[in-house]
């Protein structure tokens, strides 16, 4: 790596090198039965370099690739004016997020617990399709530049899945939860997905017209992803952000709260520092509905005449990896946990929904905090679930018909579109539903 | 090796990537990438592998051989592979206009043209505008005693034409080329200029209203439709293990109108699409998905078809060598039919002519799907423009529902579909979808809060 970067430094002003090496196992089982055992072994490396102030990129497997150098040269010729420096050598803060018993997982190891959730979920519901997955990863990331930095992580994931079509439907009920250590219970979830599960035995049409709808966890990133669009530093450079100059404005409500925690200690999403090498903290972005912070990359800095708040990553909507071009983004989203049970707000809602996904999220123009998506999720009337919704399309902007909203005492971390939240249920007065019976 | 059959993928990867937002060109990047996969069965078991450096190919090989034994142990129905004929051969690609012959100067000095001229636009915010050309020379080996090579290309230039007015931010995407010719991505200015028109238009726009109405979709969302509401759940391996949805499904069921004809052509190698040979070693072949209204066909893998008991369709199609392949649709076609717009508008009372994909998602046989823009149809007259539409339905009604066929069949000019198959996200640019415009009796449309 050193070397690659001491060739780079005779032909570039400055270079940056990203070297990602991912171990995983995988193990899928469909309707019961095991499907395949998936092993990989993969390397990847992008080099940025600044030649004359442009910047250019050149990717491939292994950092002893010498044209690398040549290829991001090459590039840097007809390259953009890079604007900014790569980082410089850091103190990076500690965080835990390698274990040993995870790295160690075998895959006879991951079918044990599969089989266990499989015996679990077929004693009470052997007449479904169970699709049980289990996924365990080693992943060593070094990030070096000629300014100094030097950045190098080793984290784990252990991670399950599992759930089932609807029978007579087209959607589904499933439920995963990670860890930097081995899982072992799974029991709340599995108890989750049954009740879950028992509520689709019925379909039921809301009416058309604007209702309460209570997003879970699941279906959280429909406020969370908008939100992440309009506090990029980027949309905010370009104010194409709708919240461009709001800072230390209110922009939601005052019930919902907005962090980024780079830091937890056992949690796969924590990282020291972002993909530019930039060190990362915990930050608010939202206090109680007020806009306190955005999230900034190398670029977006550049532009905004700010530092980077360490939330540079190679991740957009349906994909990250090393060959994805940098994107700011949050290291590990969560929403403040409020003082009211689950339950309770359930049973309030006279005629309401009980959202736990939607579909064609990205047909939506979320950049403006506009959703409009088909509605996977559960029927309310008087406080009772009575059934799963049906071709229903559930609409809304978040900075208009979040100002109402409230939040769960319960909270959990769930993977959504663009990487992991953190969140309890939120509760919204009002949303625009379009049901079959309309 | 302890497996009954096993295959390699070996391929080197070639891009280029050229991005700007807005007047910043924020990267121009060059890759070159190579790695193979591996997949073993053994007793009825299954395992995949991946590996980036040539030099552990022998090791992962061993590894995934061993773990497909494992796989056997637990499982009750045994997985096996049709037929299929051994392979050895070439299938080069040669365009006329070759992507690859072009310097980086070049193709850089033609996205930033087509940049500017957004941006030089009144009321444009921003714009993305990119580059994408990718390249795959692939070899593939297995134990039957196939070897073959052939290559994939794919040039575009896309993107996003982002205009501000009146407190209202609208976006409108464009695509040009989705081919292996560098000529289909040169001197669209005009097509550019139209564009750019209707996304300044769009800004004075209203908002659809939400309900239940008939629809005209344009040959563009009518191709996405028939991709996302009915193309998937074509794609065999979707349906293994989901008994409910496979009876659903039986051939020969009936699913729309005499009038509805649905095939998927790989072999229509001009179009996004396009290629011979798939990443299981099986020659790309036309096959009839919906034949005067009812199921006549179905895209397989080997493993698939015997399952199914049906032929081979050449569908098993892998990003890269991070995965493994998996059923894909390659030009997915609703083909003509014989009527015109005109009547398809003037039957509709109180409706909607929605245009221009805008990406679609499908679970099942539930789909959800956007429009970029689209018209009010009053009293069957075309009326206003309306923005943020987005619809929603049930493949099953929804195919019921399609009443009218057009006879102007055009395909989109930039592929792509995401699709997991039981393994992470693979985002396909090599998808093809063609219709002409349609008539959809009633689909759910959820228009803005």
């Amino acid at each position: 790596m050193n070397r690659l970067l001491a060739e780079a430094r005779k032909i570039a002003d400055q270079a940056e090198l990203y070297w990602e090496r991912v171990k995983t196992i995988d193990v899928l089982y469909r309707d019961y039965n095991l499907d395949r055992v998936s092993l990989t072994d993969l390397s990847s490396v992008s080099l940025r370099a600044i030649v004359d102030g442009r910047l250019g990129v050149s990717f491939g497997v292994s950092p002893n690739r010498q044209e690398l150098v040549r290829e991001a040269a090459a590039a840097a010729a007809h390259g953009g004016s890079a604007g900014f420096d790569f980082a410089p050598s850091a103190d990076y803060p500690q965080v835990r997020n390698a274990s040993d018993a995870t790295d160690g997982q075998t895959a006879a190891e991951l079918i044990d617990v599969c089989e266990r959730i499989k015996e679990r979920v077929q004693r009470e519901r052997p007449d479904i399709s169970l699709m049980i997955s289990a996924h365990t990863q080693v992943r060593t990331l070094d990030v070096g530049t000629t300014c100094g930095a030097e950045a190098s992580h080793r984290a784990t994931a252990s991670s399950v899945g599992f759930g089932a079509p609807i029978k007579g439907a087209g959607t589904g009920i499933y439920k995963s939860a990670s860890s930097v250590d081995p899982i072992h219970d799974l029991e709340p979830l599995i108890e989750e997905f049954l009740e879950w599960y028992g509520w689709t035995e019925e379909a039921s049409a809301p009416r058309t017209g604007r209702m309460p709808v209570l997003l879970a966890p699941e279906a959280a990133f429909l406020f969370a992803l908008p939100l992440c669009a309009g506090i990029s530093g980027a949309a905010v450079a370009r104010k194409t952000s709708p919240i461009f100059d709001r800072v230390d404005e209110p922009i939601i409500g005052d019930g919902l709260t907005v962090r980024d925690e780079p830091l937890r200690d056992g949690d796969p999403a924590s990282r020291p520092f972002d993909d530019e090498g930039v060190p990362c903290s915990p930050r608010c972005l939202v206090e109680r509905g007020v806009l306190r912070g955005l999230l900034v990359d190398q670029y977006a800095g550049a532009k905004l005449g700010a530092a980077s708040t360490g939330n540079g990553y190679k991740r957009e909507l349906f994909r990250s990896g090393t060959e994805v071009p940098i994107h700011t983004w949050p290291t590990h989203l969560t929403i403040d946990a409020g003082t009211r049970s689950f339950r309770d707000m359930l049973t309030e809602m006279e005629e309401g929904i009980l959202l736990i996904g939607g579909m064609g999220f990205h047909s939506g123009n979320y950049p403006q905090g506009q959703f409009a998506v088909q509605g996977i999720g559960f029927h309310v009337v008087r406080g009772r679930v009575v059934g799963r919704l049906e071709r229903t399309m559930v609409a809304g902007n978040i900075y208009q018909d979040f100002l109402d909203a409230d939040v769960s005492e319960e909270r959990r971390e769930v993977d959504s579109l663009g990487g992991p939240i953190l969140t309890p249920y939120l509760r919204v007065d009002g949303l625009q539903v379009a049901g079959a019976s309309a | 090796m302890d497996a009954d059959y096993a295959d390699v993928r070996y391929e080197d990867n070639q891009k280029t990537a050229i991005r700007y937002e807005g007047p910043d060109l924020r990267q121009i990047a060059t890759y070159s990438t190579s790695g193979g996969h591996v997949r073993a069965y053994a007793r009825g078991g299954k395992a995949l592998g991946s590996f980036s450096h040539l030099e552990d190919g022998e090791e992962i090989a061993r590894q995934t051989s061993a773990a497909a034994g494992q796989a056997a142990q637990r499982r009750d129905r045994k997985l096996r592979l049709a037929e299929a004929p051994a392979l050895t051969d070439e299938f080069p690609v040669e365009p006329e206009h070759d992507p690859r012959t072009v310097s980086l100067a070049d193709k850089h000095a033609l996205v930033e043209h087509y940049n500017r001229m957004i941006l030089k636009a009144p009321g444009v915010a921003t714009t993305i505008c990119e580059y994408d050309e990718f390249s795959s020379r692939r070899v593939f080996v297995n134990t039957e005693g196939t070897a073959i090579a052939y290559d994939l290309l794919i040039v575009n230039i896309a993107g996003l034409i982002v205009v501000r007015g009146g407190g209202v931010v609208q976006q409108v995407r464009f695509a040009f080329g989705g081919s292996d010719e560098f000529g289909r991505v040169l001197d669209r200015d005009d097509d550019l200029q139209d564009r750019i028109a209707t996304a300044c238009r769009l800004l004075t726009a209203q908002p659809a209203r939400a309900g239940v109405f008939p629809v005209v979709l344009d040959p563009d969302e009518a191709g996405v439709f028939i991709h996302e509401a009915f193309g998937h759940l074509s794609e065999a391996d979707g349906l293994q293990g989901n008994p409910s949805f496979r009876e659903k499904l039986a051939l020969d069921r009936e699913l729309g109108r005499e009038i509805l004809n649905v095939s998927d052509d790989p072999s229509l190698l001009g179009q996004p699409g396009g290629y011979m040979v798939d990443d299981e070693g099986v020659l790309g072949v036309k096959t009839s998905l919906i034949r005067h209204g009812r199921l006549s066909g179905r895209l397989h893998s080997r493993e698939t078809a015997a399952e199914f008991g049906e032929p081979l369709s050449g569908n098993m199609r892998a990003v890269d060598h991070q995965f493994t392949p998996i059923v894909r649709m390659s030009n997915i076609l609703i083909e003509s039919g014989d009527s015109t717009f005109d009547d398809m508008v003037a039957s509709i009372e109180d409706g909607y002519y929605l245009v221009g994909a805008r990406g679609g998602q499908t679970s099942g046989d539930q789909f959800s799907f956007g429009a970029q823009w689209g018209y009010r149809i009053e009293g069957g007259r075309l009326g206003p423009m309306v923005r943020d539409i987005n619809m929603s339905g049930e493949l099953f009604s929804t195919l019921q529902a399609i009443s009218m066929i057009g006879d102007d069949v055009t395909f989109g000019e930039r592929g792509g579909c995401g699709k997991g198959g039981g393994g992470p996200m693979q985002l396909n640019r090599k998808s093809g979808k063609g219709a002409p415009h349609i008539k959809i009796d009633h689909v759910t449309v959820g228009g803005a809060s």
